[in-house]
């Protein structure tokens, strides 16, 4: 296992996690308005790339060009992949959700199905069923080497495009006065109407933001694969869809953060050896036992009244959680004498099997140290992954934020 | 004085319920009017019905002489009428100066691009609107002071919660203010203190349509105060005349109790 190796397999999975997050970003921005999924959001970024690969193929764009008009080119793609996603986002919302805004919570949710197959079907309708392609231009292809690793410039150019979309959302959600409105309106949409706020538009500015990003993703991965299906923003959207639970969904800086590790698992998943891998389930495994053994008795004692909170008492507990005096938690479990303290030793209990199942785990990959999973496994690996931390934190990495009431 | 707010035989029904029955009234500019009643006379409906939330079946809300029914929340806010609520009804998450400067969303207008851009005239009108918010939670010495402003709403007290509400429906410089139980939890000291606060505000030039179960502060600072049973309005006047009225006192407490008063 080689740096440059080990390197280049952290840009890749950087980069796919980039485009998750940008899908991600429109999932978690309609939930935290509105609680509900729009599930056509995958295919509005299939027709961001469609609409970008269009523009290329339409302009003729090849190296035989002058730098300078492949620029132009790239600008004029870049421009419909965003405009075209923005209006389609805000005429989807105007037309299959506003009308049933306030229904059962189930019933726009059908609509957005019915919307996503509906979009589906038109990219077929109008650009064909084969995949699209876009002639491969010498900024597809390049690359630049750093201390001896070579890195595709669009790797980083994705990276980075992202990485400054996603600060410009942090700074409009958070200091401008359309992104009060939209904070006000997630938190209580009848007290921000109230407020004076037009909940109408600042919903609909919603969808086109996150159409608009969800468009650049598009032209971002037909650039990068150089290819898109009709089908494609399925996939996708699901994994954005995963990855903004996973970070919490409603939650923005969660999407991003969830559609990193998402990204990152499946890379790494299925690029290195399974003695490498096998570290992070170690860095796995030492962070459940900090979690068992210090930050949840630390927690508990929070809870217990003072005048019980007896230098015996925490000591007990912090031995419950550490399984010290093994018999003394048996005898607990057995007598239950004390409720809380019973209570924990079967949570202890519970933790520890959870830390020795990935002791195991981590073994095993030990041993196996050389194998290298099957590409095909990749799905299987990122679903495993996100049912762990689920498990562990079923709000997400980063909690719902939008959604949390006090 | 003329008449701010004037409401002509608005009624509204949910099914076959009544909850407000053809009332007709009015707030005069710079008055404080109480509206007083047992719990379910529609005082809450009436609040919902003015600032938009609820379309009235028949009858008109007049704004300064202009008609303000079936407009959305949003534009009645517009119109100038601001509000509060009976259940606290603060943006939890957002910080306590982003709770006042939502208030004022209709009285600003930065475009998308510009504040993006964070254009010289989008960053002074942004540095005027923080100043007047902090200028408003000034209203309530001490209690908003400091660091305290960039606090979550949902990290404060009861009563502050309860001042902060008060203090986001000011920062549109509402025409009239609706305050729905502005003491409601509120011990007797916190609500002496409010009290003194809606006086200010009277003096500052504000008008005020309240809703208040605490007899205290009605009888405090009302200037007018109109009773209201099963939707219907049944007094009107000085507090003193409202509070001795036959049907006043049978709706609280029966019409046994009212003929023994009588």
């Amino acid at each position: 296992m080689s740096l440059d190796h080990i390197v280049s397999v952290t840009i890749g999975g950087l980069t796919v996690g980039m485009i998750y997050a940008l899908i991600a970003l429109g999932y978690t921005m309609v939930y935290g308005v509105l609680k509900f999924i729009n599930f056509a959001h995958g295919e509005v970024f299939t027709i961001g790339g469609y609409v970008a690969a269009f523009t290329l193929l339409t302009l003729g764009v090849n190296d035989g060009m002058s730098a300078l008009a492949v620029a132009g080119c790239l600008l004029a793609a870049v421009v419909a992949s965003v405009l075209v996603p923005m209006a389609i986002g805000f005429l989807v919302e105007r037309i299959a959700y506003r009308p049933l805004r306030g229904r059962a919570r189930i019933i726009p949710l059908l609509s957005a199905i019915g919307v996503s197959i509906v979009m589906q079907q038109s990219i077929i309708l109008v650009f064909g069923s084969k995949p699209v392609t876009i002639p491969t231009l010498a900024l597809s292809s390049a690359s630049i080497v750093v201390g001896g690793i070579r890195i595709r410039v669009l790797a980083l150019i994705i990276i980075v495009v992202s990485a400054v979309l996603m600060a410009g959302l942090t700074y409009l959600v958070k200091s401008t006065r359309i992104g009060k409105a939209m904070r006000a309106t997630s938190q209580d949409m009848e007290a921000a109407e109230m407020m004076g706020i037009d909940t109408n538009k600042t919903i609909a500015f919603t969808f086109i933001v996150g159409s608009a990003l969800a468009g650049i993703g598009g032209f971002l991965v037909i650039m990068y694969y150089g290819s898109l299906k009709f089908d494609a923003g399925f996939l996708y959207g699901l994994k954005a869809f995963t990855a903004a639970v996973l970070g919490g969904i409603g939650n923005i800086p969660g999407a991003v953060v969830g559609a990193l590790v998402l990204g990152m698992t499946e890379t790494y998943g299925v690029s290195v050896d399974l003695g490498f891998l096998a570290w992070f389930v170690v860095a796995g495994l030492v962070l459940g036992l900090y979690v068992q053994m210090v930050r949840i008795p630390r927690r508990r004692l929070q809870h217990i009244a003072e005048d019980r909170r007896t230098p015996e008492y925490e000591r007990n507990l912090l031995n419950v959680y550490r399984l010290t005096p093994y018999h003394g938690v048996k005898t607990l479990l057995a007598e239950r004498t004390d409720a809380l303290l019973s209570v924990s030793a079967e949570h202890a209990v519970r933790l520890m099997a959870g830390n020795i199942f990935l002791a195991v785990v981590a073994a095993v990959m030990f041993v196996n140290a050389n194998v290298r999973i099957d590409t095909r496994w990749q799905p299987v690996i990122a679903f495993v992954v996100l049912m762990v931390i689920l498990m562990f934190r079923p709000s997400g990495i980063l909690g719902e934020a939008i959604t949390e009431k006090v | 004085m003329g008449a701010i707010l004037e409401l002509q035989g608005v009624s509204m029904s949910f099914g076959g319920l009544k909850a407000v029955d053809s009332l007709t009234f009015d707030v005069r500019e710079n008055e404080i009017v109480s509206i007083i009643g047992p719990n379910g006379s529609g005082k809450t409906t009436t609040f919902n019905v003015i600032s938009g939330l609820y379309e009235p079946d028949s009858g008109d809300i007049l704004l300064k002489g202009e008609s303000v029914a079936g407009l959305r929340p949003d534009q009645v806010h517009d119109k100038g009428i601001s509000r509060t609520f009976q259940s606290l009804r603060l943006f939890s998450n957002m910080s306590v100066l982003d709770n006042v400067l939502v208030g004022m969303h209709s009285v600003t207008d930065a475009g998308l691009i510009a504040s993006m851009l964070r254009l010289p005239k989008v960053r002074r009108e942004e540095a005027a609107m923080r100043a007047k918010a902090r200028e408003i939670l000034e209203m309530f010495p001490g209690r908003f002071s400091g660091p305290r402003q960039q606090q979550p709403a949902f990290s404060l007290s009861y009563a502050n919660r309860r001042r902060l509400e008060i203090a986001r429906a000011l920062a549109s410089e509402p025409a009239l203010l609706l305050l729905d139980e502005p003491v409601a939890g509120m011990n007797p000291m916190e609500s002496r203190e409010v009290m003194e606060q809606i006086k200010v505000l009277r003096d500052k030039g504000y008008t005020i349509l309240m809703i208040e179960h605490d007899m205290h502060v009605v009888e405090g600072v009302s200037d007018r105060v109109i009773a209201m049973d099963h939707g219907v309005k049944i007094a009107e006047g000085t507090y003193t005349e409202v509070a001795n009225d036959p049907q006043v006192v049978e709706a609280y407490l029966g019409k046994r109790a009212a003929e023994a008063t009588a």
